[in-house]
């Protein structure tokens, strides 16, 4: 079997999470988390999305972060959990209020679903996010391959990359 | 910011492009080797070669949406996207849309499109749906 055919079994930061071992239903935890006006700056630097919204000032008073802010939270919750590598594979997005910096947001989720299509192992997350008040602030479900390599080749090999990652935007 | 959407905008209405030539120096984060950044790292994965990280261009389509709704994409804006295949680390990506509804939610006018990412062979690498309100 070749190495292309080998699914990563461990990589650096420990072993990989199988298929059998996601529990549906299991919440992934919850992070207080608060954006700063250095993780706007570095958000719209990767996304080269920049408006003078996120920049200078908006209509809700003060700057706002570009909503794609969210994706990086709730993937931390899954990582915490799961060491799931993989790849993207599906996202859906409810942007309810405006991401402010300085205002501490409460982030949960929970494995909503897991499947297997054409071969490949899928996980479902559902994640969102309120305000001190305990307004939603933004909605999330993800979905993940498991690996790009399909189910039926061997968990064998070793990766360098990892879904564990520094918790930063 | 002025919404280019409105409640007078009719079905068919096209979304503005955005575009971008991606290139291996957009996904480089300082001290990783990943499969976004790194041949040996995304060949482990079964990948012939690095692959573009997903939300990045994703964000194609956000800035499309920033442009269309304003401030209803901030802040009422939803959008389901499908990642379909993985785009190269150096391919050339260019986010369309299409409006297919604009309708009344609620007592809320509300814009639904359409959304792709199309790189530069023609292949729809991400497609989806995405809505907001717009002023009444």
């Amino acid at each position: 079997m070749s190495e292309a055919r080998k699914r990563v079994a461990a990589d650096a930061r420990g072993r990989r999470a199988q298929f059998d071992e996601i529990e549906v239903g299991r919440v992934l935890g919850e992070m207080e988390w608060t954006v700063t006006e250095a993780m706007i700056d570095t958000q719209c630097a990767l996304d080269a999305d920049y408006a003078l919204w996120y920049s200078v000032d908006s209509p809700w008073g003060g700057r706002v972060a570009p909503p794609q802010i969210s994706y990086r939270p709730p993937r931390w919750l899954l990582s915490r959990a799961y060491n799931v590598r993989g790849l993207f594979y599906r996202w859906e997005m409810e942007n309810i209020r405006p991401i402010r910096p300085g205002v501490p947001l409460r982030v949960t989720a929970t494995v909503a679903d897991k499947y297997v299509r054409n071969d490949r192992e899928f996980i479902v997350f559902e994640a969102s996010a309120t305000d001190p008040d305990g307004a939603l602030v933004f909605r999330t479900r993800r979905t993940h391959v498991l690996d790009f390599v399909d189910r039926n080749a061997e968990r064998a090999g070793e990766g360098i990359d990892s879904g564990i990652k520094a918790e930063r935007i | 910011m002025q919404a280019l959407l409105t409640k007078d905008t009719p079905v068919g209405a096209v979304l503005p492009e955005v575009a971008c030539q991606f290139t291996l120096a957009h996904f480089k984060r300082s001290d990783e080797s990943t499969i976004h950044t790194d041949e040996e790292a995304a060949r482990k994965e079964g990948l012939s070669a690095p692959v573009a990280t997903g939300p990045q261009v994703a964000a194609l389509i956000f800035r499309q949406l920033r442009a269309s709704f304003g401030a209803g994409w901030i802040e009422g804006g939803r959008c389901e996207l499908t990642f379909r295949r993985p785009v190269r680390v150096d391919d050339f990506c260019v986010a369309r849309g299409v409006v297919t509804a604009n309708v009344d939610v609620g007592g809320t006018r509300r814009v639904e499109c359409d959304v792709w990412i199309e790189n530069a062979a023609g292949d729809k690498v991400i497609v989806g749906r995405a809505s907001a309100p717009v002023d009444a």
